[in-house]
């Protein structure tokens, strides 16, 4: 079986992002970048599919300006066979990332492709769910646990209150949510072999897809400040103030 | 308030309340214990009061009131620690800093800012990153020690090999002597030589010449881009061999080890993934500067290296912020896991160069004669400072290995004077190891130093009975 996984650069989750100045972006200048969390795990479920004997080979794409290898770089060191790398410097949006993968998945003929559920970058939740309406074929997910047997993926999803399992006929979408494993590190070793694994560059028009967005960001802020907190003289001070100033009483 | 009986007389009580005001004076049972006690446990605090002088002018009023009617003072900030140099045991006078924590007169030219002693040094570290610069001494008791006890104990940490220790960012300091007066040392200047540098006698003085009241710090630029590897070494002395060839082609800003003993309790009690499958017996922790791309490649090339002369086994490199601060925690969170086995704990170091040697001596004489004590080692191994520590086997009664445990101190320190090292890296002497403090100096040099403390405190109200 042929895993095609797909992993975003996002800007580490450790960093604390400012917005520009004229508020049309957030600030990436010197910004330490990484494999989108979600990305990773997605990247470890494959590696360990493999390692078990399921897949036969893992895949890793990302999509964007030429940095975008050194993600590609980090996967295959975890474990992945391959990469592609779609470059482009255009401001990719989900519906044109879902038409490039779903021209890749083509082209592979993969049989699962593992997303992460989201990048925490955009936030948007789309990319997985668009793919498997434009391939035609099932999706799971949210997933926290993924078994594949009998030509079919159990994977079980993290919803509202609890846990659902459904079982997807190949080839499938899968999007990871937190709880599906621990990425493991890259090792030293794995890193200098992966430097020798295969990566092909491709453009969005080798792809057939024109990935100009389709939506426009009108302004990018910060979150308001919380206010600092007071400390009251009296139990009836701080229900008056509950009253008449929270208005939460 | 729980007020207890003290062995301070009404008429100095009132004296003292006179200076400070009632609220600055402590009594109760509960902050005497509390302040009567640093990090360090084996000792019962018995504090007569607690004072909270609120500016310069008043801790000198408190020294100069402590001169006339001949009272013993304990300076104390975050009291983390742990040789005893801020536990009162004998009815002194604490002297608690807290009140006195203004930080001001930022200097963005000279990156120099004045903190007061009662500064935590985290408050210190997050004002600097608010400057877009950086204090860089950092160890596990940052969120609670205060700038002047980290001063008064000369703290060090795990960046010491980039930034050395705490004495190299005090640009300028004020103190209190022993006789109640003011001193203002150096002011902040980077050059200096007219004269003695009294700073530096008060920089690790453990409170013994006079109270460090304010201190100048000076700040520097973040690091930019910090990577971390983890890598397996068999022999320890290839973990030297490691030090040596990094050293050589990259900045580090940290160097330190641990072993797979002390790996395996973290793993398993803190729920951390293991850097790699297999397992080695010790492990080396760097951490460096990405300056340019050419670091890593750098990097790669001098693990190849390593791993072509047989020295390294394995190892990874941090690929986020995440996983960076996740390998640290294989490292940082060692001393916390082994506190559940009551620990014997020694601070100890020797010239880098001799410390491969100097460990498998301590390992056979431990070994030797208590072959049911397991040896745990971990340490900031780039400066040649090395921590000891012995869990207490199961089956022994605390007492027992107390006992036990202090003739592997004798057997130890007879090793650190062979090798010239030191009783105490960075964790000071204050009481715990003031009875060793002739294995690391001279008879003439502990004589020299008690007559500085003649000059300063010549009535030696000044944390008496501490250092020697």
């Amino acid at each position: 079986m042929k895993i095609l996984v797909a992993v975003k650069r996002v800007a580490d989750a450790n960093v604390k992002v400012r917005a520009k100045a004229d508020g049309s972006a957030a600030d990436l200048a010197n910004v330490k970048m990484a494999i989108n969390p979600f990305c990773e795990i997605a990247v470890e479920e494959a590696v360990r599919l493999k390692e078990k004997g399921v897949a036969t080979e893992v895949v890793v794409v990302s999509m964007g300006d030429k940095a975008c290898q050194e993600q590609i770089r980090t996967a295959l060191a975890l474990g992945a066979d391959r990469g592609i790398h779609v470059e482009t410097d255009v401001d990719l949006q989900p519906l044109a990332i879902a038409k490039m993968l779903k021209a890749i998945v083509d082209k592979e003929s993969s049989e699962l492709i593992i997303l992460g559920k989201q990048s925490i970058d955009g936030d948007n939740n789309q990319t997985g769910q668009m793919l498997a309406a434009l391939a035609g074929i099932p999706q799971g997910t949210f997933a926290s646990e993924v078994v594949i047997e009998d030509g079919k993926a159990a994977v079980t999803r993290e919803i509202d209150g609890g846990l659902q399992t459904i079982s997807l006929s190949l080839p499938a979408v899968v999007t990871t949510d937190l709880r599906l494993n621990e990425p493991r590190y890259a090792s030293l070793p794995n890193i200098m072999k992966a430097k020798r694994k295969p990566l092909d560059v491709v453009s969005p028009a080798d792809l057939g897809v024109d990935p100009a967005p389709g939506v426009t960001t009108l302004k990018v802020e910060a979150p308001a400040e919380r206010q600092a907190g007071i400390i009251v003289e009296s139990v009836e001070e701080l229900v008056d103030k509950l009253k008449n100033e929270a208005k939460v009483i | 308030m729980n007020a207890v009986a003290s062995s301070l007389s009404d008429a100095t009580l009132n004296a003292i309340k006179a200076l400070l005001g009632d609220e600055q004076v402590l009594l109760d049972k509960a902050s005497l214990e509390h302040y009567g006690r640093d990090w360090t446990t084996a000792y019962d605090p018995a504090p007569a009061a607690i004072l909270l002088p609120r500016t310069i002018a008043e801790v000198q009023a408190v020294v100069q009131l402590a001169n006339r009617e001949g009272l013993a003072l304990v300076p104390s900030g975050g009291r983390t620690g742990l040789s005893g140099g801020a536990v009162a045991t004998n009815a002194e006078l604490v002297v608690a800093l807290d009140k006195i924590n203004h930080i001001d007169n930022f200097n963005a030219l000279d990156r120099t800012v004045d903190c007061g002693a009662g500064v935590i040094t985290e408050q210190l570290q997050n004002y600097a990153r608010e400057q877009g610069l950086l204090y860089p001494v950092d160890f596990a008791s940052s969120g609670s020690s205060q700038i002047g006890g980290n001063i008064a104990t000369n703290a060090g940490g795990i960046q010491v090999i980039r930034y050395g220790m705490t004495r190299d960012w005090v640009a300028g300091l004020k103190v209190v002597t022993g006789t109640g007066e003011l001193l203002d040392l150096n002011c902040g200047l980077m050059k200096n030589n007219a004269g003695y540098d009294l700073r530096q006698l008060f920089i690790g003085a453990e409170g013994t010449l006079g109270i460090i009241v304010e201190a100048t710090m000076k700040l520097t630029r973040p690091p930019k881009d910090l990577n971390v590897l983890v890598l397996g070494v068999q022999e320890f002395a290839a973990i030297m061999q490691v030090l040596e060839v990094f050293q050589q082609k990259i900045d580090l800003t940290a160097f330190e080890f641990f072993s797979e003993k002390a790996l395996q309790k973290v793993v398993e009690r803190c729920e951390l993934p293991r850097p790699f499958e297999s397992a080695t017996e010790y492990y080396a922790l760097l951490e460096f500067e990405t300056l340019t791309e050419g670091t890593l490649d750098e990097v790669m090339a001098l693990f190849e290296h390593c791993v072509e002369q047989g020295w390294v086994i394995d190892g990874v490199i941090s690929q986020s912020e995440t996983q960076a601060r996740n390998l640290w925690r294989l490292r940082e969170d060692i001393s916390e896991t082994i506190s559940h086995w009551t620990p014997y704990k020694n601070d100890i170091s020797t010239r880098v160069s001799k410390i491969p040697e100097f460990l498998i001596e301590v390992e056979q004489v431990v070994s030797e004669h208590y072959p049911d004590f397991e040896i745990i080692w971990f340490g900031h191994i780039g400066d040649g400072n090395v921590h000891l520590n012995i869990l207490k086997p199961e089956t022994l009664d605390r007492e027992e290995f107390l006992r036990q445990c202090s003739r592997v101190s004798q057997w130890v320190f007879e090793i650190v004077q062979r090798y010239g090292g030191s009783i105490s890296a960075e964790h000071g002497v204050g009481l715990l190891k003031k009875d060793y403090l002739g294995y690391s100096r001279s008879e003439a040099e502990i004589a020299y130093m008690k007559a500085i403390k003649a000059v300063f405190d010549p009535n030696n109200i000044m944390n008496p009975g501490k250092i020697f």
